[in-house]
């Protein structure tokens, strides 16, 4: 296959991906529980993606993501609940205290080494669990807050699309999935995302080359969590309750494994850790009692066969395809090992 | 008139031990300067001192009358310090174009917003050819869109030093350039520092173990023994000085 021929074949997967994104709700009309698992899929998507920032291209593990999203979560749900707002205002009130938030922790923590920040988020997530689940007077406790109302109607002109529907809502989820990514990628090939890549691989190198190096961190934090925030509003919305447990810990480590799985520090690795994080168990129900064993098989095999996550291998198979081997060899002019 | 780059009575400990006691050490003039000693003199300390890695327990810095001696390493480098590392470091993952066009990025938080959010095309797209030229000078030019990873360890020596060139900073500062480098890449880069000089004279401070090196190199040479400078001169004099050879030529 020459090189010509495999970047338009690319180009016409992705757009054959995009026009199935869009169609899914007419292909799938008559089978909401799949739509069902894709609108989930996108909940998970968004707030992988604040963390693929963080953890992919700045190399920054964080443990309590899911607590910043349930910050998202509350705040959209209690502004819409109690005060009246429609769903994008509040969503992304929901989002930057999710932000600001993350912002408050980092000044303190972040010039922490990373094995002590990685405690703090984790004690950051749990104290977040604790909030969720005890301030029974905001939060509504255990039980949550039930009755979270989707977006009104959007009137088209030529067609009226109702959010309250499956369908509907899933077009929602879909542009808020984008605008997610879209973030991403602005970041990722910008100077500030340059600066970023450069933290990740040697901190003390970015200093010196002039990178603020907590200012980065700090800012990149920010984002993520606004994203995570933003990933707990569109969960809270879809599923019509914000409840406590959407976003324990588990969710939180479940998160940074869906990251890795989908391949951290690829634009395409949140996606395809979420939808093999939620299709994947849904897929094993024939298994039964032994679906979360064997869904921990599998992830075990991933780890070893693709270290480097799905996207990885998938990029590898790729490169192969448009240039044959990859160059990994050292060809030293100097004759030097490298 | 205030001095280049001025170094105060710079004391260092780490512990119980002494790195640098009472530096002192004046530039008055663009040239290029050798700083030179046995292993633990302090010559990497020093370094790290006015670089802002380190802060001296006692002492200060001055550039260009400016105090800058508690100064971040990355406000330094805006004000136009550069150095290179002992243990030589580049960024493996990028290539090595994208290693001395980060170089040539304007890294401030906000100047890389208004990138980001206008997509402009910013610093370092803008010098992609005088990149590439520099990447000729020191034949890397065909390894240009390869991983740095991928370079031999010489070579890495030789991006990272251009990585920091491309800054055009006042002061660079070089830590053992020449070390790991064979002698057909040590001609390259001993031609290449030349040549940058003569293009830009800006202050070069290159601390090398490698005696023919330096000393063919440099014009001024500084020896630092015990955490302490020994003596100043010309690379002949220094040659010819008993307490020098006593101390380290031996």
């Amino acid at each position: 296959m020459t090189a010509l021929t495999t970047v338009r074949t690319g180009r016409l997967a992705i757009a054959i991906i995009a026009i199935l994104a869009l169609a899914a709700p007419f292909l799938l009309a008559d089978q909401p529980y799949f739509l069902h698992v894709l609108i989930l899929t996108m909940t998970f998507a968004i707030p992988a993606i604040g963390l693929n920032l963080l953890l992919g291209y700045t190399g920054l593990v964080s443990l309590g993501h899911m607590g910043f999203a349930g910050v998202g979560a509350y705040t959209t749900a209690l502004l819409m609940m109690d005060h009246g707002w429609s769903a994008v205002p509040a969503m992304a009130a929901g989002a930057a205290a999710a932000g600001a938030l993350g912002v408050l922790i980092g000044i303190p923590c972040l010039r922490l080494r990373s094995h002590f920040f990685i405690i703090v988020t984790l004690a950051v997530g749990m104290i977040l669990f604790a909030l969720f689940n005890n301030l029974d007077g905001i939060t509504g406790g255990a039980e949550g807050l039930p009755g979270v109302p989707r977006p009104g109607p959007l009137d088209l002109g030529f067609m009226v699309i109702d959010f309250r529907r499956l369908g509907g809502f899933y077009w929602f989820a879909l542009v808020v999935t984008l605008f997610a990514l879209l973030v991403q990628y602005l970041i990722v090939r910008s100077d500030f995302g340059r600066s970023l890549a450069a933290i990740r691989q040697d901190e003390i190198l970015a200093a010196a080359r002039g990178v603020n190096v907590f200012a980065h961190k700090l800012a990149i934090f920010g984002i993520s969590t606004a994203l995570a925030g933003l990933g707990g509003a569109l969960k809270v919305m879809f599923l019509r309750v914000a409840a406590p447990l959407s976003f324990e810990l588990l969710e939180s480590i479940n998160l940074v494994l869906l990251t890795i799985v989908g391949g951290a520090g690829y634009l395409a690795g949140p996606i395809i850790g979420a939808l093999v994080y939620v299709a994947i168990p849904e897929i094993l129900r024939f298994a039964d009692a032994w679906r979360l064993v064997l869904f921990g098989v599998i992830l075990v095999a991933m780890t070893l066969f693709a270290p480097r996550g799905l996207s990885g291998m998938i990029e590898a198979g790729w490169r192969r395809l448009r240039r044959g081997p990859a160059v990994t060899g050292e060809e030293a002019a100097d004759g030097r090992p490298a | 008139m205030a001095a280049l780059l001025e170094i105060r009575d710079i004391s260092k400990a780490f512990g119980g031990i002494q790195a640098l006691d009472g530096v002192d050490v004046a530039i008055d003039a663009p040239g290029i300067y050798g700083l030179i000693g046995p292993n633990g003199a302090g010559k990497t300390t020093l370094f790290d001192v006015v670089c802002g890695r380190q802060v001296a327990d006692r002492g200060e810095v001055r550039a260009e009358g400016r105090a800058v001696g508690r100064l971040s390493p990355d406000r330094l480098a805006r004000l136009g310090f550069a150095r290179t590392f002992q243990e030589c470091r580049v960024f493996p993952d990028e290539t090595c174009l994208d290693n001395v066009l980060f170089g040539a990025q304007d890294k401030r938080l906000g100047l890389e917003w208004r990138q980001l959010l206008t997509r402009g095309i910013g610093a370092r797209s803008a010098r992609r050819d005088e990149a590439m030229r520099l990447l000729t000078l020191v034949r890397l030019d065909a390894y240009a869109d390869r991983p740095a990873a991928a370079l031999s360890y010489g070579q890495r020596r030789l991006l990272e030093i251009v990585s920091t060139l491309i800054a055009r900073p006042r002061f660079l500062l070089l830590d053992e350039p020449a070390s790991g480098i064979n002698p057909t890449l040590l001609n390259v880069l001993h031609d290449f520092l030349l040549k940058m000089y003569e293009e830009r004279p800006i202050v070069f401070l290159v601390v090398e173990h490698n005696m023919p090196f330096i000393m063919s190199l440099a014009s001024h040479i500084v020896v630092m023994h015990q955490g302490r400078v020994l003596t100043t001169g010309s690379p002949a004099d220094i040659q010819r000085d008993p307490a020098v050879i006593d101390a380290y030529l031996g």
